[in-house]
């Protein structure tokens, strides 16, 4: 049985904007699991996102706490939370958000060696990485606008990866990408998943959804649905869509 | 009116570039008025003021004994004169305390009472008390330079007597009130004046002469000098007449002043450089970033004239406020400068309006920024709103990965900033440019306040005086020979050089003539190219002289002291400041071929190991019979360079200061743009769990290569063109290679400076980024 990874306490986020305030999040009381491949779902506006970088520490909360191994992390400051992600946290964005002037190695080693320094070992684990991905050594020197989504998508996953983190944190990972890309994309998270990683991916899509052993599902801040399904690989595909779209459904998706 | 509106937007958008870039079109703009108004001003300045305070053309100066009635009746009957005067006046060597130093110099004391029509007593400041006891008045230039107040005790010397005065009042004089032209007067009362004349034998007169025509100075101050020539046998150093004209006061007077007004002027040239710089990186990253609202603007209807237009306006708005502000502050600013002027020349600068000249400085700042908007939106014409729409046609030209993570050696920090220097490599080209320009300004002041506020040889040798310790004049009875031996042979003498100055005619021209047993011995050695006479047939003359005779070195000229004619050989040309730049060189014996019984009397003694006051008492206790009169020339170069020392300090101070200014400004407009443009990639470093710290860091050092480079380039053309651009500002004074003291060490600490200062300056700006949270640096534009 998995353990405890995050754990929320009356999590609350507020924007203020021109006198008025708009209550984003309210009261979360939520525990995450070490190796699960947790989804967060809902309709627009209804806080996956800002549930999300609340929980990385991208965003600081109004309120309330947020517990990540024994340290609450709603109380750090801007450079201390930096140096939480950098150590515990990985990040795949919608918008994949690579470094335009970057080679794609370079890209990941911007990450990597800021957290270690030993060259020679982050830019080997680099290649093993973007070779597992499916990224070959010609690619290693492009620059972003020279690969296609897909790929780029791939190196933003080395990236989040290269740290060995505890927690990935995924942002609609397939929101700008084709079908194919998406499941190649998918493929590798859940390959990671199995192999213990654990994951906390934004989605609105019910294949994505699929892909993660935890579903809650967020309206108007709040938790309002909370589904556990069988691991990705446990070869009873659809059942776990029946009960997923079943879960949906009730929630008014 | 909707283009007025699309001008006002796009202002709204970008306020913090449209402030600096309105600080910096302020500055130009002040900087442009107060030199235009000087430089306006000065050119009759003086002309004004010799009107104003009813000034002779020409001042003559003789001893009394030797005045004869056929001089004052050739001035009188002279059709060129139009008014003259004649006045006894108490006609000496003066010595008395300058400043915190000692000044000997020629004056005249005239009384105070006397009716004049020429130069009439002007006095600038009096006291209240009916009667001081023992009054002077002395020229205002006492009190601005050396610090003399009303009611101060000031004691002359003169022939080894003291007289002890009270300042009653400071008069303004264009002729004879300023140290820098070698002689000045004074006014005493009646009572005081009979008085001084009774302890004194320095009876002397002095004829003041008005000409119809200005122009007509140097014709009849030859054809009046070649009527009543130097006696035969008269010392050389000791001429019949002293002669000060209204033009040699107004070369020495304006020199300075025209340098500095230079030198604002090619500054404020550089700001509207920097300010036009900036607007064109502005507007081309207007045009790219707003592409896609080019295209929307063009898709509804407006034409790139009126998208252009709107770009325009907005500059053209910022122009006209931030230049008509500037024009009003200069305003404010021009009494600093004026006061810079009064400090020069001892006369005093009139406040003026003068909306012509503020309107051309506005108008050619505006019209240089609209050409640069202009030739910058001309791309606007060949979008086609499609492909405005598209965002217009990005290429990504990435050649190469440079500083590759995985193979470049050092900081992680430094690869990433360098990787961001490469990157904006445009961004960086315009900040090399401005920054070397700047730093070139600075190098130039500091080098010209360090040679002349600091180590002040070369100025002094450039003005052409010679530094020597002390200056002794020998009568012309007395044994040069036995004198000179004796001299080279006193303890601390390292060496005697006789250096005299007169008048003589050159080729039918008067100039003055330096005549010295062995040039070479001089420290200022004027002559830049050939040599100094060595023989007794050769001259060296300035280029001044040259291009006045049509001359060069290996012509003969003839030169003509009284009856006597000789001929001699032109060996070298020299470069001089003083009297005009028009001066001549030959040896004591070449000085004897039309001055046979000339020998040297005034002698130039350098010592060390002793400092100048004891060593005269020694002198005086050696020589006393033989001497007429003793300089202080240490003494009298520091209280004479005093006035230069702050002018020059004060357009240093100004030029610094604005360096700074723009440094600050470029940097903050630049880095908040850039900023601005990479707030997604800072958000995406941010989350991967970059610092505050290491994003400011990396932003503060990809600014760093290329301030270094622009920093020691603009360095290392300031301390290689300094002294040709100032021997180009000079030419006019008579300068053709200045060889001012170029201090490595300085310079170096100026760079050093302002590459402390861009860092830091840089990592300020930068600070902004930590009121940003990650997640807003991502997600807003």
């Amino acid at each position: 049985m998995s353990d405890s990874l995050i754990v929320t306490e009356k999590l609350c986020k507020t924007y203020s904007s021109g006198g008025n305030q708009q209550h984003v999040l309210k009261n979360l009381d939520l525990t995450l699991q070490n190796g699960d491949f947790t989804v967060i779902m809902g309709a627009s506006g209804s806080g996956k996102s800002t549930l999300l970088y609340a929980l990385s520490g991208m965003d600081q909360p109004t309120l309330g706490s947020i517990i990540v191994n024994n340290q609450n992390i709603s109380k750090l400051n801007q450079d201390q939370l930096a140096l939480f992600r950098r150590k515990h946290c990985g990040f795949i964005f919608q918008h994949i958000n690579l470094l335009d002037h970057m080679s794609v190695l370079d890209n990941i080693l911007a990450s990597g060696l800021l957290v270690s320094r030993d060259k020679k070992n982050v830019v080997k684990r680099a290649k093993e990485l973007l070779l597992k991905v499916g990224l070959l050594e010609k690619d290693w020197g492009k620059f972003p606008s020279q690969l296609s989504g897909g790929e780029a998508q791939r190196v933003g996953i080395v990236r989040a990866l290269i740290n060995r983190p505890q927690i990935v944190f995924a942002d609609e990972p397939t929101g700008a990408l084709n079908s194919s890309s998406s499941d190649a994309v998918l493929d590798i998270l859940s390959s990671f998943n199995e192999h213990g990683q654990s994951i906390v991916m934004v989605t609105h899509d019910l294949k994505t959804a699929l892909r993660g052993n935890r579903v809650l599902y967020l309206r108007d801040g709040v938790i309002c649905g909370d589904l556990s399904l069988d691991s990705y690989y446990n070869n009873n595909r659809e059942q776990r869509q029946h009960q997923l779209q079943a879960f949906l459904n009730e929630m008014g998706w | 009116m909707k283009l007025w509106n699309l001008a006002l937007s796009n202002m709204k958008g970008s306020r913090s570039s449209i402030i600096s870039l309105f600080f910096m079109i302020m500055i130009a703009s002040i900087l442009l008025n107060v030199s235009l108004t000087i430089a306006i001003k000065m050119n009759t300045f003086f002309d004004n003021k010799f009107e104003q305070l009813q000034e002779p053309n020409i001042n003559l100066l003789l001893d009394r004994s030797d005045e004869q009635q056929v001089y004052y009746d050739y001035i009188k009957q002279d059709p060129r004169v139009a008014a003259s005067e004649r006045e006894a006046v108490i006609w000496a060597a003066g010595r008395f305390s300058y400043g915190e130093n000692d000044m000997s110099i020629g004056i005249a004391v005239q009384q105070a009472e006397q009716d004049r029509q020429l130069s009439p007593i002007k006095l600038v400041e009096q006291s209240s008390e009916p009667e001081v006891t023992n009054g002077i008045y002395v020229p205002y230039d006492f009190k601005l330079n050396a610090g003399y107040q009303l009611g101060d005790s000031f004691t002359l010397h003169i022939d080894d007597q003291s007289f002890h005065y009270t300042i009653a009042g400071f008069f303004e004089s264009a002729m004879m009130g300023m140290h820098n032209t070698g002689i000045l007067k004074f006014y005493l009362p009646e009572e005081q004046f009979i008085k001084l004349e009774e302890h004194t034998a320095d009876h002397g007169v002095l004829y003041s002469i008005k000409l119809q025509d200005s122009g007509q100075i140097t014709g009849f101050l030859n054809d009046f000098t070649g009527e009543f020539p130097d006696p035969p046998g008269r010392s050389a150093s000791a001429p019949l007449f002293t002669t000060l004209d209204s033009d040699i006061v107004k070369s020495v007077g304006s020199m300075t002043i025209n340098i500095i007004t230079m030198i604002l002027m090619a500054f404020a040239l550089v700001i509207i450089a920097v300010a036009l710089i900036v607007i064109q990186f502005r507007v081309s990253n207007h045009i790219t970033e707003g592409m896609n609202n080019i295209g929307v603007l063009k898709a509804l209807g407006y034409t790139s004239y009126q998208v252009m237009l709107s770009i325009l306006l907005q500059f053209v708005i910022i122009t006209l406020s931030a230049g008509v502000l500037g024009a009003a502050i200069s305003y404010l600013v021009l009494p600093v400068f004026g006061s810079v002027v009064t400090t020069l020349s001892g006369l005093l600068w009139s406040k003026s309006f003068l909306p012509l000249i503020n309107l051309i400085s506005i108008a050619l700042i505006l019209l240089l920024i609209v050409l640069v908007v202009v030739m910058s939106s001309l791309r606007i014409f060949r979008l086609p709103p499609v492909v405005a729409l598209r965002g217009g046609i990005i290429t990504h030209n990435f050649k190469k990965n440079r500083f590759p993570l995985d193979k470049a050696k050092g900081p992680l920090q430094l690869l990433l900033a360098c990787k961001t220097t490469l990157t904006n490599m445009k961004q960086n080209l315009m900040i090399s440019v401005i920054v070397t320009a700047i730093t070139f300004a600075s190098v130039f002041s500091v080098v010209l306040y360090y040679n002349i506020g600091k180590d002040k040889t070369a100025f002094i040798h450039l003005v052409g005086a010679e530094t020597s310790n002390i200056m002794l004049q020998i009568t012309d009875a007395a044994d040069y020979e036995q004198i000179l031996t004796s001299l080279e042979q006193m303890e601390h003498m390292t060496k005697v050089a006789v250096l005299d100055m007169t008048s003589m005619k050159v080729d039918g021209q008067s100039f003055y003539m330096n005549m010295s047993d062995d040039y070479s011995k001089l420290n200022n050695q004027l002559v830049y190219e050939g040599r100094y006479p060595k023989y007794d047939n050769e001259i060296a003359v300035s280029w001044v002289v040259a291009s006045a005779l049509n001359k060069t070195i290996g012509d003969m000229v003839e030169v003509e002291a009284g009856e006597l004619k000789s001929n001699y050989l032109i060996t070298g040309l020299s470069q001089s400041i003083s009297n005009l730049g028009q001066m001549t060189y030959i040896t004591v014996s070449g000085a004897k071929q039309v001055l046979p019984h000339y020998e040297g009397t005034l002698l130039n003694l350098y010592i060390e190991g002793v400092d100048n006051t004891s060593f005269i008492q020694q002198l005086k206790a050696q020589f006393g019979h033989d001497i007429t009169n003793i300089i202080d020339v240490t003494d009298t170069i520091q209280s004479q360079s005093k006035i230069y020392t702050s002018a020059v300090f004060t357009v240093m101070v100004t030029v610094l200061v604005i360096t700074f200014l723009v440094v600050v400004l470029i940097l903050y407009l630049v880095i908040k743009k850039m900023i601005l443009q990479r707030k997604k990639e800072l958000g995406v470093l941010r989350s991967l769990g970059y610092t505050t710290f290491q994003l400011m860091s990396q932003i503060s050092l990809s600014f760093l290569p290329v301030v270094v480079l622009s920093v020691l380039l603009g360095g290392g053309l300031g301390a290689i063109y300094t002294n040709p651009l100032l021997s180009v500002l000079l030419t006019g004074a008579g300068v053709r290679n200045v060889q001012f003291i170029i201090n490595i060490p300085l310079i170096l600490f100026v760079c050093i400076a302002l590459i402390l200062l861009s860092y830091v300056i840089s990592f300020l700006v930068s600070y902004g980024i930590k009121k940003i949270t990650t997640r807003r640096l991502m997600i807003e534009e």
